[in-house]
Order: structure tokens, then sequence, then C-alpha cells
């Protein structure tokens, strides 16, 4: 059954977002405030307007984390005694896509009036082993695969070879994945790397890390903060003469170990698209853009594929052709993804998701805004891609 | 050694990893195989749950080589590969590959066929994992 806009729906109405990269400098608490302020506002909102704030957890330190969950966001931004509440979800990569099914069920259903969801992230600025310690610890099972010496990007290797074996990509193909992401991220003032050109030969000359990745195949963490509004349909129209909907939405956990994956090139995401489209009344040939979650290269094929943006097997030769570039047939990942904007933990997915608000909102700016851009992909993955999310976003007018 | 609770399910299999048997955990109940082993039957949910010995025969799904940027504790190890293999008794574990004759692993490939090679117990008893070499034809 599709769903059709009425006034009582959710709709995203407002941004906000930093810089991505390392600011070390950069308060944690502080970035949080700055997006609230920028997203209220670009809701055309005041801030004591919000009645509910859905976080988005951060990884880089338990004590941070902890100040989100005992409602310190609520205390900074003036909003005691006027907050109903303040809460997070967690589900990785993929919690943008699990807090906006929450937002949009708590605005449907009258619950929450406006909704300000938060994120922020500062793992450019962390000490890297204790990340990449921290991430190996986590979502691999401890008594049985923890000892093989599995790292994080060992899984996205082991996720890549089997691409390249089932789809028969080249290392050319995959590198090229890397770069049109870089394109993008050059036309993105807020990314990590906006002002540093690759190429493919680049890629294929950086450092053996895990075969079949390269040294730059591999997601650079990095600090970043997302702030987004939504608002109920009729209260956006009071404001706003366009905002977005969620027309359709879907999901996959297709598995907890890396190791028991059934097909490591497919993962879950033909599952969790169908209905996703049978939801939105509209296919993957009406996408005008694709945001989705990207922390390796193959990690993106896999997904445009199982989302049917690209025949199977075929997204690694289709970035290679440009397809997906700046100026190619069906732009995908505009802001640069995780891999070129900086992957931001559990905010990668948050920042593709504000990404395609944005282009949705008409609010990307001139270099990289795509014109007439009416319908959104937007997909999302958690852990060790464990599972596949996925959010059909439209632009509504008044 | 274990997490409290959970030596039941991991001694019987790290103790035949160290006799040179890759163990399968099998429920009695519906006679299904099952790996890693669960407190209770995936497919079926009793916990009348035992082991069987694999034959060691499988097919490797995906393999990588970690060469840069290890776990801690790990870093001694590189060059190290790690394979997703799945066995002929119809389940799929994560473990470590032998070195091919050339000393790397230039003669592996997704869709090999790959055999179950114990490590010895002084290496099991460090790292309880199993380990897979290419399988040869004849055998």
């Amino acid at each position: 059954m599709t769903t059709a806009a009425t006034a009582d729906e959710a709709a995203f109405v407002g941004i906000g977002e930093l810089p991505s990269g390392r600011y070390p400098d950069r308060a944690f608490m502080g970035g949080l405030v700055d997006v609230a302020v920028a997203a209220v506002r670009d809701a055309g909102l005041a801030m004591t307007d919000i009645d509910t704030i859905l976080l988005i957890p951060c990884l880089h330190s338990g004590a941070d984390q902890a100040d989100l969950v005992f409602s310190r966001v609520v205390e900074e931004l003036g909003l005691n005694g006027r907050a109903k509440s303040n809460v997070m979800f967690h589900s990785g990569g993929s919690t943008s896509d699990n807090t906006v099914r929450s937002a949009i069920s708590l605005i449907n259903s009258g619950h929450a009036h406006n909704v300000l969801i938060l994120q922020a992230e500062k793992w450019g600025s962390a000490p890297l082993i204790e990340m990449i310690d921290m991430l190996t610890a986590n979502g691999i099972p401890r008594e049985w695969e923890k000892a093989s010496g599995l790292s994080f990007n060992a899984v996205g290797a082991l996720i890549q070879r089997r691409y390249m074996a089932a789809s028969g990509s080249t290392p050319q193909d995959m590198a090229s994945v890397c770069v049109a992401l870089r394109e993008w991220a050059r036309l993105n003032p807020n990314a990590m790397y906006k002002d540093k050109t690759l190429s493919v030969e680049q890629v294929l000359g950086s450092r053996m890390v895990s075969d079949p990745l390269h040294a730059f195949e591999c997601p650079m963490m990095a600090d970043g903060a997302v702030g987004l509004v939504l608002t109920s349909a009729r209260e956006a129209s009071k404001a706003q003469d366009a905002w977005v909907r969620v027309a359709g939405s879907g999901g996959c956990v297709s598995h907890y170990s890396i190791g028991q994956e059934a097909d490591l090139a497919v993962l879950g995401w033909p599952t969790a698209a169908a209905p996703a489209y049978e939801q939105a009344g509209w296919g993957p040939g009406d996408a005008d853009i694709a945001e989705v979650y990207d922390s390796y290269a193959a990690v993106l094929t896999i997904a445009l594929e199982g989302l049917g943006l690209a025949p199977a097997g075929e997204a690694g030769r289709m970035f290679a052709a440009g397809d997906f570039s700046p100026g190619g047939t069906l732009p995908v990942n505009t802001n640069g993804g995780l891999l070129s904007a900086g992957h931001t933990g559990v905010g990668g997915g948050t920042a593709l998701l504000a990404e395609a608000v944005r282009q949705l909102l008409g609010r990307a700016g001139p270099d990289r805004q795509i014109p007439d851009a009416q319908r959104a992909v937007c997909g999302g993955s958690g852990g060790t891609y464990m599972d596949s999310q996925v959010l059909l976003l439209e632009r509504v007018t008044k | 050694m274990s997490e409290p609770g959970m030596a039941p399910l991991t001694e019987p299999f790290y103790d035949g990893l160290g006799r040179g048997e890759l163990l399968i955990q099998h429920c009695k109940a519906c006679d299904r195989t099952i790996m890693y082993p669960r407190h209770r039957c995936p497919f079926c949910y009793e916990a009348d749950l035992d082991w069987v010995t694999s034959a060691g025969r499988g097919v490797l799904h995906s393999f990588t080589v970690q060469r840069l940027g290890a776990p801690s504790g790990f870093e001694a190890d590189t060059p190290y590969a790690l394979g997703v293999v799945k066995l002929a008794e119809n389940v799929q574990l994560l473990g470590r590959l032998w070195p091919d004759a050339g000393g790397g692993w230039d003669s592996y490939a997704c869709d090999a066929e790959v055999e179950f090679h114990p490590a010895g117990q002084d290496e099991i008893s460090r790292r309880p994992v199993a380990w897979f070499r290419l399988g040869s034809p004849s055998s």
C-alpha cells in the first residue's frame, strides 16, 4: 500500500551541519549546540518549539555518551521543563535511519510536535589505536572470532574481495568509487577532503592495508556534527514552501558476525529495498539522487545494486564510467560520502541523510545542488554491515 | 578464561581445536548443525545440544591478508590471512588461512576448496581459531 502525503505526517524542515575533519579544539557539546541552533533556525522555528530530542550516539568517549543519555543537551539548550523527552537509539551506522523512523512515528501519532535530531562525533581527534581497538572489540563475537585478529578494515576487505569475485570488478573499478566520491567532496565545503584531489593511480599506489583494500580505500575517522528538525506537514506549511517526507522505509538485519553472513556480496539490501519501494509507490528508476552508506567502496556498490540503482555486478564498472560522479546519470553521495567527507562514526549515515534532505529542499548550494531533485534513495548500514536500512524521501511543495 | 557461563560452549570447542578437531554444535531435537555454538538451537529453540566432528572440507567464501593496522596484540602476526569458510556440514565460520607453498596467499581465491588443518596446541592455547589450507583435489 502506498502512502499519500497528509497534514499530520512528519516533514523534514531544517538542517544544521559543521565541517567534518580534525577539529581537536571544537568542544563536543559546543558542536551539538551549534548544529541545534542552525537546524532550528533553518526550520523557521524557535528553540522553544522543540519538544523531543532524539540523539545519535557518539563513539569517541564514554563520558560524552553519558552526557547525551543524561539529557545534558536539554539543559545546554535551555529546554529544561519544556522538553518532553530526550532519548537515544543505537544501531551503529544505520542509527539515523532508525531514529528517523522513530521521529516520524512520534509526529504521525501526535506524541511529538517538533523533533530535533542531533549528532556529534570526535573520532578525528581521538587516539587512533584506541578507536581501532574499540571497533575491533565490538561487533565481533569475542569467543569465536576475536582471536582470529579480525580488524575493521579486514571486515571491509572480506566484503570487497567477495564483491570483486562475484562481479568481476577490477581494482581500477573499485578505486574509481573512491575517486568519484572525492569529486563530490570537492564541491562540499563541509567535506574533510574538499581541498585534495584523488586519482585511481594514487589509490592503487597507496600501501596495501588488508587485501584488496589499499590505504586510500579505507575511511578516515573524522569529527563532525549534524542537526535535523522534523515537524508535521501542517506546521511545515506555515513557514516553508517545501519540505521532505518519508515515502517508504524498509530494513533487514542479515547477520551479527561477519563469519555468519550468507553472501558478503549481497547483504540485506534486496530484502530491505522491496517493501520500501512498494510503500513509496515508486521505484529505483524514479530516484533523482542516492545517498548510501559507503565506508568502503564495495559496501556502496553492493548497496546500489541491492537497491536496484545498478544492475547486479555493474555498480563498480558504472563508477569507473563516471555514471555516479558529478555530471553522471545518477548523483550518488553528493556530500562526498564517508570515504571523502569523513567517517564520523555513527554520524556518517546521519551526514548522508542530511545531504539527501538538503538536496530535496534545494539548499545544497550552487556547486552541487542537483536541479529539480524530487526523490532520494537513502541507505544506511551499521557495525559489520549487519543491517541494511532504506529510507525513500520525497520533496513536497505547498 | 571464558566469561562466566560460557565454558560449556567454549571449552569443548577450544579443546577440540587443541586436539586437532573442528567441532560443530548439533541440535539433538531437530538434527541441525549450528556454528558458532549457541545457548539454544536457533532453529527449534531447544537446549538439547551436543557436538559432531567436522570432516573439515569447505569452500572459501572470501578472504583477506591483514598487513597494516592490526588490532593491539596482533602486530607481530602480520601479515596473516583470514577467511570465511562454508563447510560441507552447512555451517560457516571465520578462520585463519595457512600460507601457501610460496609463503603467501596468492594461490587462494574466492570459492576455492579448502580443508581444516589444525594449528599446534601452543598456538590454539594462545589463539583458539580454526586454521584452513587449500584443499588437495586428490585427498
